[in-house]
């Protein structure tokens, strides 16, 4: 290997890559439940169960999940995560913020990431461990102008 | 070692689709499960080829596409590369008689992808070479410089390779690029990195090809006419282009090692139909050279025999190959599943008129095919 | 399954910060070792397999080809293999099918991560789609939700899950100080863990993995081969790898299916029926400390939801009945695509006794293991000193 009189220098590079991806009929019928407020799942033939978000096909039956179901907008909280870093992309601004897998009434599955708990002071994290418990109830709070993606859910309120 | 047999193939379009990636690429893995009457649970085994990022949106694409490549709770992995990679892995355990079913899958949406070559210019290492704007598509432009001048390959020679490939994707159902054109519509093409024309350098296309692999006797129960595995071989070259001689790559040893395993040992006289990955349309005839099918420089009078066109005696791409159809990462198991297709002789209105007995598909991917691999099958 | 195989080497960089060296360089170390270690030369190596996070990670595409020189691989054939952070089990189940197929007799296995060259939590949100599951956190927000859905499908209480999770961080953390390799080489109290800034509550600093660069190469051979040359190979026992479903709510994150199932494969396969017992070292991956409680219970090594129990009362830790991540596991050293591989060398390493000061006494059997995705992915490695 090569002597150096200098320490070993590093050199910054930027890439950018633009994307456009295609949402496809069953998440376009998925997102224009949102705009009328509504959350719809669809239901697998074969097993029975009711899948949110809505699903070209059931991932355990392979069969194709043509049946759409308007699901509630309440439910219970399987697990949540207070954030509270940042990375590149994610200023101090932005958090904290409450993550959570969220069970909606009647569907078969959680529904999580997108899914952030609101409407309390999450800054307070003393108040945000009393009230954030698993198995508590939530409902969805919706934005007034809706676009038809996962935004429109503005936060997820616990109900006491 | 166990034979390993291709049993069915299902393929889709190359045409761009307003399916999402994971509709897409369900579509032919449940049409392939429905083929062969199995539930996706029956099969023992999954190997995805898909690409992280930058072909694709999305990092760790085994997480997105497991779902509909079927791979919930089944002994499964990936292959990062092109998906021909796919196939040899899923050959190996059922060589080694661990399972009985494998099912493999090349998937992508080129659709929803930036230019090629904004991808590519990643691939160059930022130092040297991005610095400067190498991509593949440069470097496959200083490649034909090479190989037109050193053996006196006209750029005619080149633009045949055009007219042969994307007038065979007429007659293959999904092609993404079919056309008539003429020699003189290809050198008139847009000189977009001289030699290279427009017209001689493949699309971004979609494409999903799924096939399952079993063993001799799972093959024979699933099928009238299992297609069989009979060797393989894949060589690496180095990274920086000068460090290469770009007309003497590793097709060469991967070839050799193919035939060797494939018990070929005159591939001109043995081998029926050729699938050959031609993403530059010069490379078609380099890589003929390379695979032995004719001698070294002389891929220009190949083309110029007719022996590779559809009704010639050594048909090459009769799908239409790369250029008609350009699936990034799948468009190696394309390259198989052709093959195969040939054998069984449900290439349908592609189909070769000679009878078929021994295949050759061969992938590459990287500036100026550092990665080579070459698949035989038989019947 | 096919023919028997063989770890014969294994090789490992400095892991941490290495601005001294380029990425290709960095794999070149590890290379370079694994030779030593193995006693032979490129020429003997029928093939390589390389994984890695996806490159994006350090800006590059197809990061194998720059490696070329540095893998040792022009002239030969490879393959790329990627499972997110199951990419090190899934790197070496791919170099073991080669050979056992009988296509191969000896392949280099290498894995690497250059970290410090982007950003490793920005990258992995791209594992997330930007329609459904948009969310900011990186993976620890995904493992804390694991975490803490587990707590609540098991009724454990916060401060009983927050000291077993402290006493696999100072556990691990102690192995990192007998690992001269490992990245991260402190010494930790429970109440500096317990106490430490919160990351994803309940994860705090301490219960999360560093941010690594490094690489691991590993070579395996056929029966007959690692025979005729190596002394004393580490022998492939079993191997196991499962996914769940791409949408995070879609399975039961507590009682992890991937993991038991692969687990289950991998057992069956080394004919291990009592693997607490039977193991004599774990090189569990853990990248979270929280996480390990749960893959203490699903890789089979303790009853559902006893997993703090056990760590409490020390079954797990240095000198216990089954000593986990002696090596300092992922929580000391992170190079993301290398770690699961890395866990196959420390097995190695430990089976063969040539694991110097974090030598478990006289270990036979070791299991390696890691866990890809968002929570979706496990693949598992048993090797041991016998045939």
């Amino acid at each position: 290997m090569a002597e150096q009189k200098e320490k070993p220098r590093k050199v910054g590079a930027m890439g950018m890559v633009p994307y456009e991806m295609a949402l496809g009929p069953t998440w376009t019928k998925f997102f224009e439940g949102f705009k009328e407020k509504k959350i719809l799942g669809t239901k697998c033939k074969k097993c029975g169960r009711v899948l949110v978000p809505a699903r070209p096909f059931c991932p355990r039956c392979f069969e194709p999940m043509e049946e759409w179901v308007e699901v509630a907008q309440e439910g219970t909280i399987v697990t949540w995560s207070y954030v509270n870093y940042t990375y590149f992309g994610v200023t101090p601004d932005m958090i904290p913020v409450i993550g959570a897998i969220i069970k909606l009434d009647g569907v078969d599955c959680g529904t999580g990431m997108s899914t952030q708990i609101g409407g309390l002071d999450i800054k307070d994290f003393e108040l945000v461990t009393k009230k954030v418990k698993v198995g508590a109830r939530v409902k969805a709070v919706w934005r007034r102008k809706r676009q038809g993606n996962f935004r429109d859910i503005d936060y997820w309120k616990i109900i006491e | 070692m166990q034979k390993v047999g291709i049993v069915e193939v299902a393929q889709s379009a190359g045409t761009e689709s307003s399916l999402s990636l994971m509709e897409f690429t369900y579509k032919p893995v449940k049409e392939l499960l429905d083929k062969v009457d199995m539930r996706r649970d029956e099969v023992d085994m999954y190997i995805l080829a898909s690409t992280d990022v930058f072909h694709s949106g999305m990092s760790c694409a085994n997480a997105f596409d497991w779902d509909a490549s079927g791979a919930f709770m089944k002994p499964a992995s990936r292959e990062e590369g092109d998906a021909i990679t796919a196939f040899v892995y899923g050959c190996m355990p059922i060589m080694e008689g661990r399972y009985d079913t494998v099912l493999v899958v090349g998937l992508i949406k080129g659709s929803e992808n930036p230019e090629n070559d904004t991808i590519t210019s990643f691939v160059a290492d930022p130092f040297y070479s991005r610095p400067v704007g190498i991509q593949e598509t440069t470097a496959a432009a200083m490649q034909m410089r090479l190989y037109l001048q050193r053996y006196g390959v006209t750029e005619e020679q080149c633009a045949k390779v055009v007219v042969k490939n994307l007038g065979n994707a007429l007659f293959n159902p999904y092609a993404h690029i079919k056309k008539r054109v003429s020699v003189e519509d290809v050198l008139n093409s847009e000189r977009i990195c001289d030699p290279l024309k427009a017209l001689e350098c493949a699309p971004k296309s979609e494409g999903v090809c799924a096939m399952l692999l079993a063993s001799e006797e799972k093959a024979k129960k699933l099928t009238d006419k299992p297609v069989w595995f009979k060797g393989w071989g894949s060589s690496m070259d180095t990274f920086y282009l000068g460090d290469r001689d770009l007309l003497n790559t590793q097709l060469k040893t991967a070839a050799a090692s193919a035939y060797k395993m494939a018990g070929v040992s005159d591939p001109g006289k043995e081998i029926d139909v050729v699938e050959t990955c031609e993403p530059y349309a010069f490379q078609e005839l380099l890589w003929c050279e390379q695979l032995g099918l004719c001698a070294q420089g002389q891929g220009g009078k190949l083309i110029d025999s007719g022996v590779t066109q559809i009704t010639g005696a050594l048909p090459v791409n009769p799908s239409g190959g790369v250029l008609a159809m350009n699936p990034y990462v799948a468009r190696g198991l394309y390259r198989v599943a052709e093959a195969a297709l040939q054998i069984k002789g449900k290439a349908g209105e592609h189909q070769v008129d000679k009878k078929v007995n021994t295949a050759l598909a061969h992938s590459t991917y990287g500036f100026c095919g550092q990665w080579q691999g070459v698949v035989i099958l038989g019947s | 399954m096919g023919r028997a195989v063989a770890v014969i080497g294994t090789g490992q960089t400095k892991h941490g910060r290495r601005d001294d060296l380029s990425y290709p360089d960095l794999v070149r170390e590890a290379v370079k070792k694994v030779f030593e270690d193995a006693g032979i030369t490129p020429k003997d190596v029928d093939g390589v397999v390389y994984g890695s996070m996806p490159s994006m990670m350090e800006g590059m595409a197809y990061n194998h080809f720059y490696f070329a020189d540095a893998l040792r691989v022009v002239g030969k054939p490879l393959l790329r293999t990627e499972t997110c952070g199951s990419t090190g089990q899934s790197v070496a189940h791919t170099a073991i099918h080669w050979i056992a197929s009988g296509m191969a007799d000896v392949v280099l296995a290498v894995a690497s991560e250059k970290e410090h060259e982007g950003d490793a939590q920005a990258t992995m949100m791209t594992i997330l789609e930007p329609f459904l599951m948009v969310t900011i956190g990186g993976a620890p927000v995904a493992f804390s939700l694991q975490s803490r859905e587990w707590m609540g499908y098991y009724h454990i209480d916060d401060d009983k899950a927050r000291e077993a999770a402290s006493i696999v961080s100072v556990d691990s953390h102690d192995g990192g100080l007998k690992n001269p390799l490992a990245h991260i080489r402190v010494k930790l109290t429970k109440e500096d863990v317990s106490k430490a800034p919160i990351i994803t509550y309940p994860v705090r600093l301490y219960d999360v993995c560093p941010t690594s660069d490094g690489a691991c190469a590993v070579i395996f051979a056929s029966e007959e081969k690692a025979k005729k040359i190596c002394k004393k190979p580490a022998w492939v026992k079993g191997i196991g790898f499962r996914g769940e479903e791409y949408f995070i709510g879609d399975s039961n994150k507590a009682v992890w299916q991937s993991t038991i199932e692969a687990s289950k494969e991998a057992y069956k396969e080394a004919g291990i029926t009592n693997p607490l017992k039977e193991l004599d070292v774990a090189e569990v991956y853990n990248p979270f400390s929280y996480q390990e409680l749960m893959f203490l219970e699903c890789l089979g090594l303790c009853p559902p939801g006893e997993a703090p129990d056990y760590v409490i009362k020390g079954t797990f830790s240095p000198g216990g009945e089954l000593p986990c991540d002696p090596s300092g596991g992922v929580l000391c050293t992170n190079p993301i695509g290398a770690a699961g591989l890395i866990r196959v060398a420390e097995a190695a390493l430990q089976v063969t006794g040539k694991a110097g000061e974090h030598q478990v006494e006289e270990a036979k059997l070791a299991l390696s293991h890691a866990m890809g995705g968002a929570e979706q992915f496990n693949g598992i490695t048993i090797l041991g000193s016998e045939l």
